[in-house]
């Protein structure tokens, strides 16, 4: 049987990441420094094998829901917006901000009967989150700063991550009401889960204590 | 220009040679054993009526069905299910018959995905429905049946998962009474989000099932854990549906399934109509879901006929694709022969053929107008004998080179 897989968002979770396998005293000198290859081998205390891919974040979700990666580490923000069938086990409390509506300073969003045009990197949290409030808009979707599209009269507020709030701050925008937050995830395939039940649970409670540690 | 004329629809496929072997070998076993269990074949129509599967079932939600209308403008869908189809055929023509009713079926089910999810938007499923019979027998019965059609597919080792839906429900009924405070419960839960859960839990009332229900999540595995799961139940229909499933458990464990079956007691179906045991069943090397059933007995409801049911459906798809990956399944042998007719001969090279495949010898005419043709092709097509049909009969083995 081939080693448990975890596919790891690229970038700043992948950094996190690599410090919470360190804690755990994971041999990570293969990912640290990973050249050229695109599977790369973690060594636990134990000496037992797993492999690490990294890949962009809606990727992630996709092995995952596939089986061809066991676990991953994806934002609840991806997770959010595509959704699919897997465990989410841990909230990994590390890659945190939150997702919320802004719009610019001067500008009262929920007043007046038109129907406001909303841009997004992601539609679909912006769609739910609209239909929950029982709102009717516009969504547009857009591909990078969103915090542009009020300046430009694309639209009337944005949906996106906000972590300082500073950008949005140079961009003459102000939050109107947070959405929810978001945090890194440990996720797991279904049939993995049952299929491997001791490697992955011992994983998980190794993830989890020191994740807590960590937090503390 | 024309477009669309090249590809297929996204999620579908064209299967060839070892491809089709394959799925035919699984759907013949599956169907044999089915028919050998007393289980008859029913076929229902690939395209019903939309309001057989509105129900608001957050499996097949009505986005996710493919639609079309029919020259009165009713709204049709093309089948994504087969369980309600086969209800309604026993509540509506089957009212009279012995009970109870043993149907199984192998056809596909359509669904409309996200595109280029790389998921399939037609599955080949088969399954068994067995109809007006409540209690443990029946259940045990269609467990064993679900864990021997994954045995006798012999695609590896697998995991029959068990669980109760009345587990579940009852505790969260327990715990808060608005049913969308439910739902989320339930959700994370299914999700075995424990973070999630957790918090959420946070903001209710502290209760001995609240502390329960934090840990539900995790209580998969074997018997070990039933016994966790007992001193800490003090609901009695949980409590009603922890026995059961012990006792489910412990018959499976005695047809010597130990080994194979785990009970997830956080299992929470998301198909609505299932109302008792539930299951799912997984084999090594495939992450998707390839058995899936359980008990409904409210379902025939619906077409004013109250019978209780339980059945199961096999993702064909899936365990066919494991065995290709596995290289298990070989292309179709070439035919033995290449019955080659000289001018003048060729219906006594159809009779020929006739013969030979009444003895079961595989053999194909030949269309080609000279030998050196005829002898061309069966070499690329690797066919090892040209037999060739004239006022005398003739075998060149191409192997040998020989002339017989």
């Amino acid at each position: 049987m081939r080693p448990i897989r975890i596919a790891v968002t690229k970038g700043r979770l992948e950094k996190n990441t690599l410090e919470l396998f360190d804690r755990m005293g994971f041999d990570t000198t293969e990912l640290s420094d990973k050249g050229r290859k695109l599977i790369l081998p973690v060594y636990s205390p134990k000496g037992s094998v797993f492999e690490v891919v990294l890949a962009k974040a809606a990727d992630v979700i996709t092995y995952v829901n596939h089986g061809v990666c066991d676990l991953g580490v994806v934002g609840k923000d991806t997770i959010a917006e595509y959704g699919g069938d897997f465990y989410e086990v841990v909230d990994l409390g590390f890659g945190k901000c939150r997702f919320a509506l802004a719009a610019p300073n001067d500008t009262d969003f929920f007043n007046g009967y038109a129907t406001k045009t909303v841009a997004s990197k992601y539609p679909n949290v912006a769609r739910s989150y609209f239909e929950s409030k029982g709102m009717d808009v516009r969504i547009i979707k857009i591909e990078g700063t969103v915090e542009l599209t009020p300046l430009l009269g694309l639209s009337d507020a944005i949906v996106d991550l906000v972590e300082t709030g500073r950008t949005l701050k140079e961009n003459v925008l102000k939050v109107v009401e947070d959405i929810m937050p978001v945090s890194a995830r440990l996720i797991v395939n279904i049939a993995c889960m049952k299929l491997r039940k001791l490697e992955i649970e011992g994983f998980i409670k190794k993830v989890e204590e020191y994740t807590s540690v960590s937090a503390n | 220009m024309r477009r669309n004329i090249r590809v297929t629809p996204d999620g579908t496929r064209d299967l060839l040679f070892e491809e089709c072997n394959a799925r035919r070998q699984v759907e013949q076993k599956l169907s044999r054993l089915f028919q050998l269990r007393g289980f008859s074949e029913a076929m229902t129509p690939g395209i019903e009526f939309y309001d057989l599967f509105d129900s608001g079932n957050p499996v097949i939600p009505a986005e996710k069905m493919y639609k079309m209308t029919d020259y009165k403008g009713r709204l049709l869908v093309m089948r994504p299910d087969s369980t309600l189809p086969i209800a309604r055929l026993v509540a509506t023509r089957l009212r009279q018959a012995p009970l109870p009713i043993r149907l199984y079926y192998t056809q596909d089910v359509f669904y409309q995905n996200h595109s280029l999810s790389g998921r399939n938007d037609q599955e080949f499923q088969a399954g068994v429905e067995l109809i007006g019979c409540k209690g443990d027998k029946s259940d045990i019965e269609v467990l064993a049946l679900a864990a021997e059609s994954l045995k006798i597919c012999n695609a590896g080792d697998f995991r029959l998962e068990i669980g109760h839906v009345g587990f579940v429900m009852s505790l969260v009924e327990e715990i808060d009474e608005n049913p969308d405070v439910q739902d989320l419960i339930k959700l994370h839960i299914e999700n075995k989000n424990y973070a999630a859960l957790g918090s959420l839990l946070d903001t209710l009332k502290p209760s001995s099932t609240a502390q329960f229900l934090r840990n539900l999540p995790r209580l998969f595995g074997g018997k070990e854990v039933l016994s966790a799961a007992a001193p800490l139940c003090t609901n009695p229909q949980a409590r009603e549906a922890l026995d059961y499933l012990n006792m489910v458990y412990g018959k499976l464990c005695d047809l010597g399934l130990s080994n194979h079956v785990i009970i997830d007691l956080g299992m929470v179906h998301k198909n609505e109509y299932y109302t008792g045991v539930i299951f799912r069943g997984f084999i090594e090397g495939s992450g998707d879901v390839v058995i899936s059933g359980g008990r409904y007995d409210t379902l025939l409801q619906r077409f004013g006929c109250d019978l209780p049911a339980t059945g199961f459906g096999v993702n064909v798809d899936s365990i066919t694709k494991i065995k290709l990956a596995r290289n298990e399944v070989k292309p179709p042998f070439p035919p033995e022969f290449l019955v080659h007719a000289e001018s003048g001969f060729e219906t006594e090279a159809l009779k020929r053929i006739e013969e030979l495949i009444q003895d079961g010898v595989c053999s194909e005419f030949s269309v080609f107008s000279s030998l050196e043709e005829a002898r061309d092709y069966a070499v690329k097509r690797k066919i090892p004998k040209i037999l060739i049909i004239s006022d005398t009969e003739k075998i060149i083995d191409l192997n040998s080179g020989e002339m017989l």
